[in-house]
């Protein structure tokens, strides 16, 4: 069974057409980037798998089950875990706070229990799964500081530990390298490459930066315009005409031509 | 290391305050302690969960007119009903926090305004529970001095020490919560309510149980509140006061330790103050202009209160 | 059925004025997402700048009300400037909870200022009225519901049909990408506020016109308000105007019809019982929808 099988997706906001019949699959474990040009329609596609948009048309399963159907908050308990561009980080909470909170969906306590101290064993055991996540992307050492504190790189791994502690049998990661400098970059395309292969995850990868991706994907799907024109190995799609023309549009008919 | 230092010390001041003050003073500072069990619960619910309620009063109401009932009308210990106070309280917060939490978090302000005025008039108008607009009276919790040994601590001096023992459960309590699992979903729903909600966190029970929290603080404080006034109208119970504690937790320092106790300190006593400086018109009521200067200054050039400039803690962290 | 139309009547002219304050509203949350808790206390400012000017200073009522429209109007400007912006960034409960305080400061301060006695509009209609089908018609009633409709017209025409009005829509929709196609977005924000102030002075003159009066309590009643917008959906500007007469309506004819069991008074909690009573059946309010999520 595949992890992920995608029919035929189409979104639209009003009059404007984000993406249409986009249909793929992602099998277990593996490493699959959806790429694009800019305005393709990889984000509203990422957001719709994500939940926060209702696509009209077509059909998503998870692990066979429809998706569609899902609500927000259940994503994380059916082990979906996602990232944020804008960064899915609390600014006001420490770093180890903020990776707990992925482990919000596997805790019992509530408000009660909580303030009258009797959380104390399930704090002890999380705590400890979250400082493991922690230790995973290299931040072990500033599990107290404010993440607000922190440079960019430095949440971003911050998001990922999150996404890690949530235990997710699928992760989403939403342009995970989108603003960085050379030196970040080659940290979390290394970061993401061992959770690859550390870890029994599949892995969804919405990304820019053609680089990363060629380095980390197994397979990868190009979108342009809100269309899918390739599927397949970053060797494969290297090569393929039509991906060259929409990341370099005429510009390279004509050179060749003249 | 400084943190604690700086409690311990706090502590011991607060412990012998009552033997340093004269009558009124110890009164003043009576009320704000009472006062900052409530404001605990409202930093719950606005330090940490971020939402805003203008319908404080309305619980602290609901607390105090459950106490007169099980504590004047039925004759029970107020060991029974300042807590039955806080049970009720929360209840009615438990009730209520649904139906403004599943709008936007705005509407919970406008819902909590309307919450203000239905419930003044429904105590101006129940006048077997309220005693209409005249008033009632409110059961005492301690009718005599206590002597422990060499000390004589007069009844004043005890709902000081009750007060105080309140308040540092209710800080404890909420200290914990801020602590744990709950705590942390409430910060993260005001900080990036849909991240928090992608990540499993229910969102709408998240609000409605620091809703609940805050309701329950509330009541509890409103039942000894009454009880020391010993008397009061439906007209307590008005957005103004509603407003002060909201002015209270801001100034104080939202989602602080000792924001509450600071932010109570400065709003509650402040009435007195100003009657004391000759120089101002005493007819006028100064004291609610500043309550609202005193928020926008603070939110302005001072976002983290009087906790903040103490260097306290922001918030606790693990 | 005489009485029935004299009240409806008062129902329409009551809220022809929530209608103006709920506009009031309605433009300052749909550029900002901001529910200006202070709207009432402008109100209160409004009536009483007017009746000051007028009374206290011998100003031409007309003159009068035309000086306090400005004076609120770059009072909402100034809010807006000299606050609000500082506080740029922050979440919103924050903003909301600055007007909170300015409502309460602005409140009690004009209290402070004029003393808690009723004072004298200054208006040239007085209590004067004249008949129409067994309907007692006040003069200043008329008024209200005809600068109402001019204002609301001349903002609906704004709003579609000039530039400002396509700035504001568009700072309201994305504010971000209103800015970088080079549209002033502080101006425009001021822009908003400046109205806000010069719709709670209209609405303001008339909730102290006959019978009501500047007093204090006026603050109180512009509150009233709230459930309008909350009525008609926050940000909706239709929707403040449906709103407003809505709750008008209610308020008025409770008022003649709520029986006594009610309680006295129990016209001025109905605007929010209604509130709360439809907010139960359509969440967002008639006309509002669901805030647009940014990820």
């Amino acid at each position: 069974m595949n992890a992920l099988e995608v029919r035929d997706l189409t979104l639209r906001f009003g009059a404007v057409t984000a993406f249409e019949g986009v249909s793929f699959d992602v099998e277990r474990g593996e490493l699959f980037a959806v790429i694009g040009p800019n305005g393709a329609g990889k984000s509203s596609l990422f957001n719709a798998l994500s939940r926060v948009y209702e696509p009209g048309a077509g059909s998503v399963r998870l692990e066979g089950r429809d998706f569609l159907r899902v609500r927000r908050d259940r994503l994380a308990a059916l082990g979906v875990a996602r990232s944020f561009q804008n960064l899915g980080v609390f600014p006001h909470l420490t770093v180890l706070e903020n990776v707990l909170v992925g482990r919000h969906h596997l805790m019992r306590c509530g408000v009660l229990r909580g303030g009258l101290g009797l959380a104390g064993r399930e704090e002890r055991r999380h705590r400890a799964a979250a400082l493991e996540a922690l230790e995973f992307v290299g931040l072990g050492a500033h599990r107290g500081t404010p993440v607000q504190l922190l440079p960019y790189g430095h949440r971003k791994r911050v998001e990922l530990a999150r996404c890690l502690a949530m235990e997710p049998r699928l992760m989403l990661l939403d342009e995970p390298v989108a603003g960085m400098n050379a030196g970040e970059r080659a940290e979390i395309t290394a970061l993401v490459r061992r959770l690859r292969e550390e870890r029994e995850l599949t892995v969804l990868l919405v990304e820019h930066d053609m680089g990363m991706v060629m380095e980390v994907a197994d397979r990868v799907l190009v979108l342009d315009f809100g269309v899918p024109i390739a599927c397949g190995t970053p060797a494969e799609i290297q090569c393929d005409e039509r991906v060259i023309r929409a990341y370099l549009g005429e510009e390279l008919d004509d050179r060749v031509a003249a | 290391m400084r943190a604690r230092a700086l409690l311990i010390a706090a502590a011991l001041v607060l412990l012998v305050l009552p033997f340093q003050l004269g009558t009124s003073a110890l009164t003043t500072a009576t009320f704000v302690v009472i006062a900052a069990i409530g404001a605990t619960g409202l930093n719950v619910l606005t330090g940490y969960a971020g939402q805003i309620s203008l319908g404080h009063a309305f619980f602290l109401a609901v607390g105090a007119y459950t106490g007169a009932k099980l504590g004047e009308d039925l004759g029970w210990s107020a060991a029974l009903w300042i807590p039955a106070a806080g049970v009720v309280a929360g209840l009615f917060g438990a009730l209520v926090g649904p139906i403004a939490l599943r709008l936007s978090g705005l509407y919970l302000a406008i819902v909590t305004l309307a919450l203000v005025f239905i419930g003044q008039h429904v105590f101006f108008n129940a006048e077997s529970l309220t005693g209409g607009p005249q008033g009632r009276a409110f059961p005492p919790v301690f009718t005599e001095p206590l002597a422990l040994g060499a000390l004589l601590i007069d009844t004043n001096g005890l709902y000081y020490y009750l007060a105080l023992a309140l308040l540092a459960g209710a800080t404890a309590f909420a200290w914990n919560v801020r602590r744990t699992r709950a705590g942390r979903a409430m910060v993260a729903v005001r900080e990036r309510e849909l991240a928090a909600c992608v990540m499993g966190v229910d969102v709408r029970r998240v609000k409605v149980a620091a809703f609940t929290a805050a309701a329950f603080m509330a009541g509890a404080s409103g039942a000894l509140y009454a009880s020391y006034l010993s008397f009061a109208q439906p007209g307590e119970w008005s957005l103004l006061l509603s407003i002060q504690f909201v002015a209270a937790v801001i100034v104080g320092g939202m989602g602080t330790v000792a924001g509450p106790l600071l932010g109570s300190a400065v709003v509650f006593a402040l009435p007195t103050l100003l009657k004391e400086l000759p120089f101002l018109p005493q007819e006028a009521d100064l004291a609610s202009i500043a309550y609202g200067l005193l928020i926008v200054v603070f939110l302005v050039l001072q976002p983290r209160g009087l906790a903040g400039l103490l260097n306290q803690p922001k918030e606790a962290h693990s | 059925m005489t009485e029935f139309l004299q009240l409806l009547f008062q129902g329409l002219s009551l809220g022809a004025t929530y209608a103006l304050v709920a506009l009031g509203f309605a433009v300052v949350y749909r550029s900002s997402g901001v529910i200006n808790f202070a709207q009432g206390a402008m109100l209160l400012l409004g009536a009483y700048a007017i009746s000051w000017l007028a009374v206290d200073l011998g100003v031409a009522f007309g003159l009068a009300v035309l000086a306090a429209t400005i004076v609120l109007a770059l009072g909402g400007a100034g809010l807006h400037a000299l606050v609000l912006r500082r506080v740029v960034g922050q979440p919103t409960f924050v903003l909301v909870m600055i007007t909170i305080g300015v409502g309460i400061a602005v409140t009690h301060g004009v209290e402070a200022a004029f003393g808690p006695d009723r004072r004298l509009l200054g208006d040239p209609w007085g209590s004067s009225a004249f008949e129409a089908g067994g309907v007692v018609v006040n003069t200043v009633k008329v008024w209200g519901i005809a600068v109402t409709a001019l204002a609301l017209a001349a903002y609906f025409a704004f709003d579609r049909y000039t530039r400002w009005g396509l700035a504001m829509q568009a700072t309201a929709a994305d504010e971000e990408a209103t800015l970088s196609v080079g549209v002033p977005v502080r101006r425009v924000h001021a822009a908003t506020w400046a109205m806000a102030g010069a719709l709670a002075t209209l609405g303001g003159l008339f909730l102290a016109g006959f019978p009501g009066a500047p007093q204090p309590a006026l603050g109180d009643a512009a509150l009233r308000a709230f459930p309008a917008v909350v009525v008609g959906g926050l940000g909706s500007p239709v929707g403040a105007v449906v709103g407003g007469v809505l709750i008008g309506v209610i308020e008025v004819l409770t008022s003649g019809y709520a029986p006594e069991s009610l309680g006295t008074n129990f016209y001025a909690v109905a605007p929010y019982i209604a509130m709360i009573a439809i907010l139960l059946v359509r969440p967002y309010g008639l006309f509002g929808a669901r805030p647009v999520e940014r990820v």
